[in-house]
């Protein structure tokens, strides 16, 4: 995108206002695919550009930069849990105060590397420290449907795991994901082989190796093994269906690890076309089986989550969440309602304000309110589906 | 019974040696309007199918990954480029694993490369303008010029990827040419008496079809692309109404009309609806009677 628009600046210089389309007879080569007209001139202004000596046009050089992209994430939060009730939470906020926190920092990198594979990196910088989000080849054109991802990748378990910060809807994750699948997600060093099925609606399939640190042990990092079976139905002309099984498999060692680690998810859109409002329901559900528990000691937890887009600019949402709680209730659940707003200011910024309820073992609960922004400078992303 | 069924056979076999079974080009389009200028020139040697409809904004398509499955056996993909689908198409054509309708790929065509642009930014670019189109205004296929060069870009992909249709397609393209230049015979007498006068848009959709007819638009609802307009804006279009003599707004219908309402009732302008690409409307079926009724729009609004 930077690369055709410095290109069309270029030419505005010399053209002007809409010069002469010359009409190609029928039959003769078409257009050329990028904005460059073979047969006309390239124009710079009097006193302008440097031509510079290596001939040819200097912005030539800038469309094989990269599509680069900075996501900003800040939040003031407050918190009246204590830091053991926050337990396996990611980014726990100190109890009693009104805490401002620069969540994030995301920095994306994008490009086409040849004619087989594109790139991506992400580089994430927060409280904690500088990490590699993801980095990560594609391949472009393999037969029969397959695609490789490999590099540093999100596991293609679940849904909401797999989302970076900028794709969530809520100003978090849920509990449930967080204490069951990991607080930021599972994701390691690997590949993942992905399959789109030659039928008439979408059915990708997935199958991933990698090594990823688990939630309850971040330290040590496992062989995983990942699957999932990726659906979409079009219901209507306005209403979609997704439906998600995805299983992880984890190599058991000592002490305290995963085996097993199940999930479903169930997404439903509904867009009048017509418009920009959207209603979408979501909902998943996980379960997990330690290395030293018989099945039926598997922990399971989920969310459900309904989030309307009212127009352009706002959207409310509610979500219930159903998580393990934190190891000092021995054994308990935990429940979160949360409600949102969120206010879109253009498609690159939004504010959101987004109250908690947590409800704790024993009659304990607590209140959690976030009120945070988000921006983007760069490429444009795609919008999420 | 057994010399009927023989016959029968016969005549099937004879029939399917007579005509081969041709498959049809399956080209896929992001807009409604393009796949029906896909249709002037293909005729019947192809199969068309949209991505969006004409009831859509063009920029808020969803990336819903059913559209990837449309994207995977597409021999053609037409978009129209200048940034107007950088919000959709992109994660779907690398979703569909389809690497020919890459961009710059032997099976993809971008109609904006066939096309002179207009409202190409001179100076700084920047979002505090709104959400602008840094390579140009993407609305073009609303110009009967321009159309014309779209359709002939498309006519020389398709010899390309077809070429025992080569002769058809090019007897298409005159034929859609010949169809579009006596439609603007009828449409310049229509808008003759009305060169120089201006209307008022929602956003800069009509700007090549203006241009075309010798009219402007005297300000949009919008005060910047896709920021939607403050009460504040609204007022001071009522003041260019006054001063520019407008006597029209022009909103398409997948807009929120509210703030055209407001203008409506501060000084009186018509609010008139249109569809925003063929099919957005039942009377838009194809490219020609989707610019009549736009036509007739235009005419309806400076009265």
């Amino acid at each position: 995108m930077v690369n055709v628009a410095l290109l069309s600046l270029l030419a505005a210089q010399a053209v002007g206002p809409a010069a002469g389309p010359a009409a190609p007879a029928p039959g003769t080569p078409p257009a050329a695919q990028d904005a460059v007209k073979e047969a006309q001139p390239q124009p710079f202004p009097a006193g302008g550009y440097n031509v510079g000596s290596p001939g040819g046009i200097p912005i030539g050089k800038l469309m094989l930069m990269p599509e680069i992209a900075v996501v900003v994430d800040g939040a003031l939060g407050y918190t009246t849990l204590s830091t053991e009730q926050q337990e396996r939470v990611a980014g726990p906020l100190p109890q009693h105060k009104a805490w401002p926190v620069l969540q994030e920092v995301e920095l994306a990198f994008q490009a086409t590397v040849d004619p087989y594979i594109r790139g991506d990196v992400f580089l994430t910088f927060t409280p904690e420290g500088v990490e590699v989000e993801e980095a990560f080849l594609t391949t472009l054109s393999l037969p029969w449907g397959l695609a490789v991802k490999a590099g540093q990748i999100y596991s293609p378990f679940g849904r909401t795991s797999q989302l970076h910060r900028h794709q969530w809807t809520f100003a978090d994750q849920p509990l449930s994901m967080q204490r069951l699948v990991g607080a930021e997600g599972l994701s390691g060093a690997g590949g993942d082989v992905s399959w789109l099925a030659p039928l008439p609606w979408f059915a990708e399939l997935h199958v991933a190796y990698q090594a990823t640190r688990p939630g309850f042990a971040e330290d040590v990092m496992q062989l995983t093994g990942v699957t999932r079976l990726i659906q979409y139905f079009e219901l209507s002309d306005s209403a979609t269906l997704g439906v998600g099984l995805s299983w992880a498999l984890f190599q058991a060692e000592a002490p305290v690890q995963w085996k097993n680690l199940a999930g479903a998810d169930l997404y439903v859109k509904f867009r009048d076309p017509s418009s920009r409002s959207s209603v979408v329901l979501q909902g998943e559900i996980y379960g997990r089986q330690l290395g030293d528990q018989a099945f039926s000691e598997a922990r399971w937890g989920g969310y459900g989550q309904a989030v309307w887009r009212l127009d352009r600019n706002w959207e409310v949402g509610a979500r219930y969440d159903n998580a393990p709680a934190p190891v000092a209730y021995e054994g308990g659940t935990q429940e979160t309602w949360t409600a949102l707003g969120t206010y879109y200011a253009s498609e690159f910024f939004r504010l959101r304000l987004q109250p908690s309820l947590v409800l704790l073992p024993g009659g304990q609960s607590g209140f959690q309110g976030l009120l945070s922004f988000e921006f983007t400078i760069g490429a444009h992303a795609a919008h999420p589906f | 019974m057994i010399h009927i069924a023989s016959s029968l056979s016969v005549a099937v076999l004879l029939a399917a040696i007579a005509s081969p079974a041709r498959a049809a080009v399956n080209v896929v389009t992001t807009t409604e309007g393009l796949a029906a200028v896909v249709r002037e020139v293909g005729g019947d040697r192809v199969k068309v199918t949209a991505l969006s409809r004409g009831i859509q904004d063009p920029h808020f398509v969803d990336a819903n990954p059913s559209l990837a499955v449309k994207l995977r056996n597409a021999d053609l993909l037409v978009d129209v480029g200048m940034d107007l689908e950088i919000g959709w198409l992109p994660p779907l054509v690398i979703q569909s694993r389809n690497s020919a309708i890459l961009p710059g790929g032997a099976r993809r065509l971008t109609a904006a490369a066939a096309v002179p642009p207009m409202d190409l930014p001179t100076g700084p670019v920047d979002r505090s303008q709104g959400d602008i189109h840094p390579s140009g205004n993407p609305h073009f296929l609303v110009d009967p010029r321009r159309v014309q060069l779209v359709a002939a870009a498309i006519a020389a992909r398709l010899a390309e990827i077809d070429p025992g249709g080569a002769a058809a397609y090019t007897d298409r393209l005159r034929a859609f040419r010949a169809k579009v230049a006596a439609a603007e015979k009828g449409w310049k007498a229509q808008l003759a008496p009305f060169a120089g006068r201006s209307v008022i848009t929602q956003h800069k959709t009509l700007t090549y079809l203006l241009d075309w007819a010798g009219m402007t638009a005297a300000g949009y609802l919008e005060p910047r692309p896709g920021v939607a307009p403050p009460p504040s804006h609204v007022a001071s279009l009522a003041a260019t109404v006054r001063s520019a003599g407008v006597k029209g707004v022009l909103v398409e219908n997948y807009y929120d009309r509210r703030s055209a309402d407001q203008l409506r009732d501060l000084t009186g302008v018509k609010v008139i609806v249109i569809p925003g690409d063929v099919g957005g409307t039942k009377d838009a079926s194809d490219w020609v009677s989707f610019v009549d009724v736009l036509v007739r729009a235009l005419v309806q609004a400076v009265q």
